[in-house]
């Protein structure tokens, strides 16, 4: 006899087979948030817990401070400076890598000659480490003998500095993020797309659906989970962004700082330069709930309720 | 006889994906180039593409410097043993968000996929200090923990799942007395292959470019990976140019590998024809 | 399907296993067999320095075996914001005394003792600016190794064409030879700064090379108020506005630099710049990058002041250390005379210890005499130790950065003295807020 507590939503008892269920749903997951709980929640949490003191490195919880790291932050320049360039930076990437990667994809999922050999080579930018990367995108945007003036002067455009102006700065990085993750992009969305039977877009061809047809009403709906998927990964992945922007602004080279400077950059400053643990633990904070309610928005317009 | 319309379309095709491969490979070829450059060559402005004094002097630089052989294996072990974890949490996990409603679940899945989306050096200091009370700081055991476990991947699965896997093959089957473990291990698992294929590819590049958790964790050279190997040529105000891109590029090798491995399984998912009899 | 998952299990129980295998034990234990002695490095040039040393440290104590890990810096310092505080750090540690104020201040770092005291306090032996820069409140903190100085390298052809005998000796000659020097195309476009400057980038490089110009021209970052230990920012006076006016003219007026310029080592070993400042790694750099280059180096020119910036760099032995005698012990010994020798000749950073003979080295490599040169007249500054101050850099280079930038500045005083303005009272608002300011 089922223990009693296994009871369904629809009152009374649960049948053998929802038990079953139950006893493996629980199983399975709960090593999983066990391992997820020591890892990430708890440390995480501990870092929340900073955010309300004004925490130094040596000392985390020496002097409440309540509310004020919050409040100060937003009459903080640098913090509005870097949440607007982070917002547009994000919105910028994530727009333009899913969409030029979904377009990659749907062209590579067809038959193509030497098909593998571009998906490799598409995959390249995201395996390469972020050191050497840079180094070559600073040359690419060399104001005298970039490569990308020299493609430009083609066309008449007069040579820009690129990373040397605010204005045109976070463009280029930008540029350069979109360039490093649209492969990653791209093998998710071929795995989703070959996943679709052929037969579904056969019986399309059949009656008579051109390409773009295909596309929107076979492929897409069929697609919409692992599109969320790419979506709420690209707009997590771009809110965090802190590798490239502390590499491109690094040395005599680099970016003007605050022209690209973005919220992990500005949390780092103020953990690792100023030691100010508790303020930077209190701006991780906010960019979680930013992040949060965008991602849950994401699930919620795209995802039907299971 | 191709139509002129099918052929106009196959060149606007090819021409468009080899102007991008152009430019994804660009920074690639010269990194490649430059790891075969002697120093001298190195800074020319503007910088060249071809090496005028081919050189394997920087790819020896790298190997007499520290032990790379030794950070190679290490980066490859811990890589394969955290893809292995990963795979494996995240399809049992993502498999029961998926198909299986108990109290809570939502809830659940949105705490895990919210622990991707604080940045991990803010957490990394008390993460470090758990790990000093289990005395697993500078073992294998410490340097891997973070990377056990990946929530993006939980959220792939699912996603997956739900687009792939319909729930009648599940329900029959049930009513055919299959336990849970079963199902899960003989007809999800298998179903899920093109999945498991990119998954893993990801995880094995997360788990091969971590650098600052593995550079606090360990405090001997025994068990540094690759990558903070290379960090060794990071100066305090250059970067030495040749042995950094002869590195990178030996660094590349084994994620390359996973990836044209991987794909073969990309390449073709199981289709379902529908339910059989 | 079964037995895919469970051969996938055993794999990595198997790898995870060897893995463990694999792991190094702790660092540094006492036992009666060898001594070990870790030290953590955040220069990871430096590396070649620590090996030769051990090795030869194994001459002299052979059951004394020294591991040495260095890192890139910024990784560094979080590596010992989370090892010092949890006891888990090396025994000896190789950084900066401002970045590890923090950790002094909070009481983690032990002091020197008695026997490293004495060694530190023979006179003549350490500048006075060294011996200060080591003190917190009474106390010696760590033992300095190299340095961080600065001098102005010049490049002897361009000079020789342009009619100019030799290195500038003041501001106002360096201004004058960097129009003279700087070349431009048929178009107008300069194609050779006269001078490069360092007028972009994150973190607090562009305040400090502001500062090589600021101090020799009588002003500083923060100066001591009335209250002693106390500060108020230094520049907010015709020093400040003086030095900020001589980037904006080099930038709009006599425009012998630019945004679109190469900078640097860079832009010196590809000859497109005719002079810069920097430290004395540069000499090792240009021997490997451009070996022909015709250049020299020189003292920093002088204005008001003459003074170049110095950034020591320290010994320090934690509190976790098992082995603390011996760690001193090798602490000293990387200041033994001939090992520093071999760290001038071999990795280029100039020692510290100012007791020693480095004409071997200079002999071979002349230009390392503008860096070695000790007068009395020659003044010394560096950062402060308090726990601000990395704050107070990044923000008014931030700052500085925004101001090169602004062409508006150029021809008006009345702008530039409210940049300056607005700047040291953002510095006054940090030392006010970590309740550091004097007047």
């Amino acid at each position: 006899m089922p223990p009693p507590f296994a009871f369904s939503r629809q009152g009374g008892r649960m049948n053998r087979m929802e038990y079953k269920k139950r006893v493996f749903a629980y199983s399975a997951i709960l090593p999983v948030l066990a391992i997820f709980i020591f890892l990430r929640i708890m440390p995480i949490f501990q870092n929340f817990l900073y955010s309300f003191f004004n925490s130094t490195v040596v000392n985390p919880t020496n002097d409440f401070a309540g509310l004020q790291n919050y409040i100060d932050l937003f009459t903080d320049t640098l913090f509005l400076v870097s949440l607007r360039n982070t917002t547009l930076f994000a919105v910028c990437v994530t727009v333009f890598s899913v969409s030029i990667a979904l377009f990659l994809a749907l062209l590579l999922s067809g038959k193509t000659s030497l098909g593998g050999l571009y998906e490799t080579l598409y995959f390249l930018p995201v395996i390469t480490p972020m050191v050497p990367v840079a180094v070559v995108w600073k040359w690419i945007y060399d104001p005298t003998y970039g490569l990308l003036n020299y493609f430009l002067s083609w066309f008449g455009v007069k040579p820009l500095g690129w990373l040397v102006y605010p204005d045109l700065a976070i463009w280029s990085i930008i540029i350069m993020s979109v360039w490093k993750v649209i492969g990653y992009n791209m093998v998710i969305f071929l795995v989703g797309i070959r996943e679709i039977p052929d037969s579904y877009i056969e019986a399309a061809m059949i009656d008579g659906a051109n390409r773009l047809q295909i596309f929107r009403y076979v492929i897409l709906p069929l697609l919409k989970p692992i599109f969320l998927f790419v979506m709420v990964i690209s707009t997590i992945n771009a809110y965090n962004v802190f590798t490239q922007v502390f590499i491109m602004t690094s040395g005599p080279q680099g970016a003007p700082g605050n022209a690209v400077r973005t919220l992990v950059f500005d949390i780092y400053e103020n953990a690792f330069r100023y030691f100010k643990t508790g303020y930077a633990a209190a701006e991780a904070v906010i960019l979680f709930l930013i992040v949060l309610a965008l991602t849950v928005a994401q699930l919620k317009s795209g995802g039907k309720k299971e | 006889m191709k139509a002129p319309s099918v052929i106009a379309a196959q060149v606007g095709k090819y021409t468009v994906l080899s102007i991008g491969v152009f430019i994804m490979v660009l920074p690639f070829i010269w990194m490649l180039s430059t790891s075969f450059k002697p120093s001298a060559e190195i800074l020319t402005w503007p910088p060249e593409f071809i090496p005028r004094h081919f050189t394997m002097e920087n790819f020896k630089t790298v190997f007499v410097t520290a032990p790379f052989v030794r950070f190679f294996f290490n980066s490859v072990l811990m890589a394969g043993v955290c893809t292995v974890s990963v795979l494996l949490t995240s399809s049992l996990a993502g498999y029961v968000f998926a198909k299986f409603k108990f109290p809570g679940r939502d809830f659940l899945f949105i705490l895990v996929l919210a622990t991707a989306m604080v940045p991990f050096e803010t957490y990394m200091i008390p993460l470090y200090l758990s790990m000093v009370k289990l005395h697993v700081v500078n073992t294998f055991a410490g340097l891997v923990a973070p990377y056990l476990i990946m929530s993006y991947g939980i959220f792939f699965m699912r996603q997956n799942v739900i687009a792939t896997i319909p729930d009648e093959i599940i329900d029959a089957s049930r009513i055919d007395g299959a336990s849970e473990l079963t199902i899960f291990l003989k007809i999800i698992f298998p179903m899920l292959k093109g999945t498991a294929g990119a998954l893993s590819i990801f995880a094995f590049m997360q788990t091969w470019a971590a650098f600052i958790w593995p550079l606090i964790i360990t405090s001997s050279r025994d068990l540094w990976t690759m990558e903070l190997g290379l960090g060794m040529f990071q100066y305090r105000f250059t970067v030495d140019l040749g042995p950094i891109n002869a590195g990178s590029m030996l660094s590349i090798l084994p994620v390359l590998a996973v990836f044209l491995l991987m794909r073969r399984n990309i390449v073709r998912g199981i289709t379902m024809t529908g339910l059989k009899g | 399907m079964k037995r895919l998952v469970l051969s996938l299990v055993c794999i990595s129980a198997l790898l995870f296993l060897a893995g463990e295998s694999v792991s190094a034990g702790g660092s540094g234990e006492t036992s009666k067999g060898p001594v070990k002695l870790s030290v953590w490095g955040g220069f990871p040039e430096m590396e070649a320095y620590y090996k030769y040393a051990a090795e030869e440290y194994k001459k002299v104590k052979p059951n004394v075996e020294v591991t040495v890990l260095t890192h890139p810096l910024r990784e560094f310092e979080q590596k010992l914001s989370a090892t010092i505080p949890s006891d888990t750090a090396a025994d000896i540690i190789e950084i900066s005394m401002y970045a590890n104020q923090k950790f002094i201040e909070a009481g983690l770092i032990p002091e020197l003792p008695a026997k490293v005291k004495d060694f530190f306090s023979v006179s003549g032996r350490y500048s006075d600016f060294a011996k200060a820069n080591n003190t917190y409140k009474g106390k010696f903190y760590g033992l300095p190794i190299f340095q961080g100085r600065t001098a102005l390298f010049w490049n002897k052809k361009m000079f020789q064409e342009a009619g100019l005998s030799g290195p500038p000796k003041t501001f106002a000659e360096m201004a004058e030879y960097a129009k003279k020097l700087a070349k431009y195309d048929g178009g107008g476009t300069l194609t050779r700064s006269g001078h490069s400057l360092r007028i972009s980038g994150q973190g607090s490089g562009v305040a400090e090379k502001f500062w090589f110009v600021l101090y020799p021209m009588g002003g500083t970052v923060i100066e001591e108020g009335k209250e002693k230990g106390k500060y108020h920012a230094g520049y907010a006076n015709d020093a400040g506005r003086k030095a900020l006016k001589y980037y904006i003219d080099a930038l709009y007026a006599d425009k012998w630099d630019n945004h679109s310029m190469k900078h640097d080592a860079d832009a010196f070993e590809l000859e497109m710049t005719a002079m810069f400042f920097r430290e004395s790694w540069v000499i090792g750099d240009i021997a490997k990058k451009a070996p022909n280059l015709s250049y020299d180096t020189a003292t920093v020119p002088s204005d008001s002041r003459w003074a170049r910036i110095t950034n020591p760099v320290n010994l320090y032995v934690t509190r976790s250390s098992k082995n603390q005698e011996a760690a001193w012990d090798f602490a000293m010994f990387l200041n033994d005379p001939k090992n520093l020798l071999w760290l001038l000749d071999n990795v280029g950073w100039l020692p510290v210890r100012q007791d020693i003979d480095l004409s071997p080295v200079i002999a071979k490599k002349p230009q390392m005499k503008a860096f070695a040169l000790n007068d009395p007249k020659y003044m010394e500054f560096g950062y402060v130790g308090i726990a601000p101050f990395d704050e107070i850099m990044t923000k008014l280079a931030e700052r500085l950065v925004s101001a090169y930038l602004d062409k508006s500045l150029a021809d008006n005083p009345a702008a530039l003295a409210k940049t300056i303005e607005a700047a040291a009272n953002e510095t006054n608002e940090i030392l006010k807020k970590a309740k550091l300011y004097s007047e």
